[in-house]
């Protein structure tokens, strides 16, 4: 669900009384308890920011990251190494003695924990370059990989680090006010970054890196984006961390801390803010507090000896059971919200209360949009054209030679029995596939091997054969995705909460809504895209596809599991989109009813050449494509 | 032009080297690459067929090394030995026959008979009694493989339809519980093994100019006779048929009727074998076992396949090799980077993924459109 759209002087009020309040509890927290537990408070925090910069990563971006020690280690030593005074400096390094510029580097705390975030954000950007290109696990390894190579850097480094030693005595600046000062900026920053069309886009591409850049997202960019934010907070993390127990050594940052960011992470809800807050109070707590099963327990008339290593069995054990019974953690994907208690209450007392209301917004009187503008004189008579194009998988060849041209405002269509190479043409036309010969000019410029977010950018939009939605965001934000192209705003305004970006967010749910409403799904906007029906699924894609303002639509086999009425639907849509958007269509289909009803022009394909193309009325007739795919029965039946 | 490939040379070991030391470099490059290769074919095995990276193999590793220790040098080895072997046949007949088939009675006898004497050598006579080595090994190889059945039933298994990246999540949480139960049933603290002399006594060759211990030998042979047989299950024996087809399409081969959760239990069961058989010749190599000690080897055995091709069993066993050659070469020639020896791999690693993903003789997998 979208989060619903409040008044930004409501939403800072309702910040800072929240601010307000933790402020007071600090207080009285300082005031009232013991150090060991003021110490458990402190690491609460700190666990709570790692678990949200993994959570960027992972849950929310879906790049499987065991990077996490790796960014800690550097955010930490970069940070001690700048507090520390250079005479305290000299006497430390034993073993070597510490080389300039390192041995005269004195920081303030404050500037020190940035510095240590930003070193630790450029080590992510270095190594998200490279690897970020693989996928899933390969990533994981890689990252796990790379952090214990700044392991052994670390532990060799003796002139810099003092080596496998380790640094002690670092002055312990992180009080309660600074941890949790820096978990207020954390939450600030994420929350807003993800409740903005930024969260969209990075949620989308999690659910869906082909249609992600479909919708003209540069996703290598905003992934490598998304990964240097995770490790600038996994950077300051490690810095709070070192000025807080005072003592950092190569073998402090294994995999086991990643471990244990990751088991937050997991525990509360991959892709929920809220769960990473909540797991984090209550590992941390349940950490401290499983320390008894490692101590002696005295019962009076028994003593049961403590168990070294206990807690980590039980840990890992927990992880476990977790991940197989209860996979998507405390939260899963959901947040608690400020009215969720009140919510819960009402489930509790099963009072008939109107459910929630289903939209949040107001909107216009339908207006069709007027957005598109007429043809530009002197525009080109052919928007696309395809000159002599052909693509080869190693020995098949699967198009060859093709040469199409397609009309300026014209719907076109393309035919052939499965196999022919349909779905390749498109795929070579957005940009998927690199044609291996000849030429794609769109508008009159070469687009051949342009990237698909580029081809998008172009205005050229597609669907895909089995339908490509983000399942889990809601058809308003499946929209909003795609009006990402067309934004303004780049990607770390909203995280400070612009007002220009504010404006420009709201500007384009309206426009979102608009666009639902006239594809007919504004009733179903707030819904999870993966729950809606197929017919309707479908009707999204366009309206996905709609959104990135496109000159040109590629619609693949879009009556395909349609019955007779939604496909009579669907023609009047496609000729409707085409009228109000100013499009040139071209679409792939089976559907004979359709393909002649809508079609001006058709090409029909076989084995990856072109054996026809014309009017409906001579395709109908050639005995080529009579033989090849329509067959005598459609014959009979035309 | 080539200075700096002069200089290169100078800073190395090489002007030094005598012919001796680079016969023994060579000998310790084959033995360090055959454990690795022995390691890296139980992660492409699994990872061939359920594109799982199993984080508890170098753990395996790791078990299989301290099951020896064990049946060696410890307390009440038969005892344990006995248990594993009834529990371990009991699963190699429920793998073959069906568990729920009643086993014949002469099985049944064997099943009855091992827990007895175990019952019996723990409790009863628990004096220092010692396997000879063969059956040591084989209690211990035994052990291991049942544990590796053992990881897949409780954490993989409930996980098949799950996305990849909780079962992978899963795996590294068992890897850790795996490690951190050893750590509490066997301490933290480094154990010694027992080697046997005949292994570690040096054998001088060319007129005692050369000198290698008859191990590095030994190593690679096992290792050799372990991968033929692999080799022949795999490719000439009906479950071996069964495993390659999961490992192209699970659920076809489900559809053909073949019992996919017993080929994948029989594939762990053979990985962890090789895992298990490498350990030991590891604790040989390098006599001292704590619970951490798979991690380092496991995860380079992991980058070896990766390497060699996931999914490729000769792939695996080259990359081993040449990953052990490169790391032993690199040393040798440059001792002063011995400090940085663990950083190699895992930036070969990065290299590998960078500019051939799909390794030496991996098959290359698209995501469609």
């Amino acid at each position: 669900m979208p989060a619903p759209q409040t008044r930004p002087a409501y939403e800072a009020a309702r910040f800072l009384g929240a601010a307000g309040l933790l402020m007071l509890a600090l207080a009285g927290a300082e005031t009232f308890l013991d150090p060991y537990k003021i110490q458990i408070l402190n690491l609460i925090a700190i666990n709570i920011i790692l678990a949200l910069s993994l959570n960027l990563i992972y849950g929310f971006t879906g790049m499987f990251s065991l990077g996490h020690a790796g960014f800690m280690a550097i955010g930490a030593y970069v940070c001690s190494l700048c507090v520390l005074t250079p005479a305290y400096k000299e006497t430390m390094w034993i073993l070597e003695p510490i080389i300039w510029p390192f041995s005269h580097m004195e920081l303030g705390f404050f500037p020190a924990v940035i510095a240590g975030g930003i070193c630790a954000a450029l080590a992510g950007l270095l190594i998200a370059l490279p690897v970020l290109r693989l996928g899933g696990d390969y990533l994981g390894i890689a990252t796990l990989g790379f952090s214990e190579i700044i392991r052994v850097l670390i532990t060799n480094a003796t002139p810099i680090t003092n080596g496998s030693l380790g640094i002690k005595g670092i002055p312990k600046f992180s009080t309660l006010w600074w941890n949790y000062g820096w978990l207020l900026f954390t939450l600030y920053f994420v929350v807003s970054l993800l409740r903005s069309n930024s969260g969209n886009v990075l949620k989308a591409i999690r659910d869906d890196q082909i249609a992600a850049k479909t919708m003209g997202i540069n996703t290598f960019r905003q992934q490598a984006l998304s990964f240097t934010v995770g490790a600038f907070f996994a950077g300051v993390g490690g810095a709070l961390t070192a000025c807080l127990i005072s003592t950092i050594d190569p073998k402090m940052f294994s995999f086991l801390l990643t471990f244990n960011v990751l088991m937050i992470a997991v525990a509360g809800g991959l892709g929920s803010i809220t769960g990473s807050v909540v797991a984090g109070i209550i590992i941390t707590v349940l950490l401290e507090w499983l320390r008894i099963v490692e101590e002696e327990i005295n019962l009076g008339f028994i003593l049961i000896p403590g168990i070294p290593g206990m807690r980590m069995v039980i840990f890992s054990m927990a992880l476990m059971l977790i991940i197989i019974f209860r996979r998507e953690g405390i939260m899963g994907m959901r947040e608690l919200a400020w009215d969720t208690p009140l919510r819960l209450w009402r489930r509790f007392a099963k009072t008939s209360a109107p459910p929630p209301p289903a939209k949040n917004f107001s909107i216009q009187e339908a207006e069709t949009m007027p957005r598109s503008q007429a043809a530009i004189p002197g525009e080109n008579e052919f928007i696309l054209e395809l000159r002599k194009a052909g693509m080869r998988f190693g020995g098949v060849t699967a198009v060859k030679d093709l040469n199409m041209s397609v009309k300026t405002g014209c719907i076109a269509g393309f035919i052939g029995p499965n196999g022919a190479g349909k779905t390749t043409v498109f795929n070579l036309i957005s940009g998927f596939y690199k044609p291996t010969q000849g030429r794609i000019l769109f508008q009159g410029a070469d687009i051949t091997g342009l990237p698909p977010h580029l081809v998008c950018k172009r205005g050229i939009a597609r669907t895909f054969q089995n339908i490509r939605l983000f399942p889990t965001l809601s058809a308003l934000q499946n929209v909003l995705v795609g009006f990402h192209v067309r934004q303004k705003s780049q990607w770390w305004m909203p995280g400070l909460q612009l007002p220009a970006s504010r404006r420009e967010y709201a500007a384009m749910r309206e426009a979102a809504m608009r666009l639902l409403k006239r594809l007919g799904l504004d009733d179903e906007a707030c819904e999870a895209a993966g729950s809606l029906p197929y017919g309707k699924q479908r009707r999204l894609e366009i309206a996905r596809a709609l959104a990135t303002e496109p000159r040109f639509l590629l619609l693949d086999e879009p009556a395909a599991g349609m019955n007779p009425y939604e496909t009579q639907d669907l023609m009047e849509l496609i000729q409707d989109i085409r009228q109000d958007f100013n499009l040139t269509i071209l679409l792939i289909e089976h559907d004979m009813k359709v393909v002649m009803g809508v079609c001006s022009n058709i090409w029909v394909l076989e084995y990856g050449i072109c054996i026809a193309d014309g009017p409906p009325e001579a395709i109908r007739n050639d005995p080529k494509v009579i033989e090849a795919y329509l067959g005598e029965e459609y014959m009979e039946y035309a | 032009m080539f200075d700096w490939l002069h200089s290169l040379y100078q800073t190395s070991a090489l002007p030094g080297m005598n012919l001796s030391q680079l016969v023994q470099h060579g000998f310790n490059a084959l033995t360090l690459g055959s454990l690795y290769g022995l390691i890296a074919i139980g992660y492409t095995m699994v990872y061939g067929i359920l594109r799982l990276i199993n984080f508890a193999h170098g753990d395996i590793f790791m078990l299989g090394a301290y099951f020896v220790f064990f049946t060696t040098v410890a307390f009440m080895p038969a005892g344990v030995a006995c248990f594993f072997i009834a529990a371990a046949f009991y699963v190699i007949h429920g793998i073959v026959r069906g568990f729920r088939r009643r086993p014949p009675l002469p099985v049944l006898g064997l099943l009855l008979l091992f827990p007895v004497c175990g019952l019996y050598f723990t409790f009863l006579a628990p004096a220092s009694f010692q396997l000879p080595w063969p059956l040591a090994l084989i209690t211990a190889i035994a052990a291991a493989s049942f544990c590796g059945i053992v990881v897949d039933r409780i954490a993989y298994r409930p996980l098949r339809a799950a996305p990849r990246i909780s079962a992978l999540i899963s795996a590294i949480g068992i890897s850790f519980f795996i490690e951190s139960l050893s750590v509490v049933l066997f301490t933290g603290l480094p154990r010694p093994v027992l080697q046997p002399d005949w292994l570690m006594t040096p054998m001088l060759l060319a007129e005692g100019s050369v000198r290698i211990l008859p191990l590095s030998l030994v190593v690679p042979a096992i290792t050799l006779v372990l991968v033929l047989g692999l080799l022949f299950i795999i490719n000439r024996t009906k479950p071996g048929l069964a495993m390659r087809a999961i490992s192209r399409d699970i659920e076809t081969t489900r559809l053909m009727g073949v019992s996919v959760d017993k080929i994948i239990a029989l594939t762990f069961a053979l990985g962890s074998a090789l895992a298990a058989a490498s350990g030991i010749m590891w604790a040989l190599r390098y006599p001292q076992i704590h619970p951490y000690m798979g991690i380092t080897p496991g995860l380079k055995a992991f980058i070896a396949a990766v390497f060699g091709g996931i999914g490729s069993i000769h792939g695996a066993m080259i990359g081993g090799l040449i990953l052990g050659a490169m790391e032993i070469i690199i040393i040798a020639v440059y001792p002063q980077l011995s400090g940085y020896r663990d950083a190699f791999a895992f930036t070969l690693l990065i290299l590998i993924l960078l500019f051939k993903p799909t390794g030496l003789m991996g098959a290359k997998l698209e995501d469609k459109i």
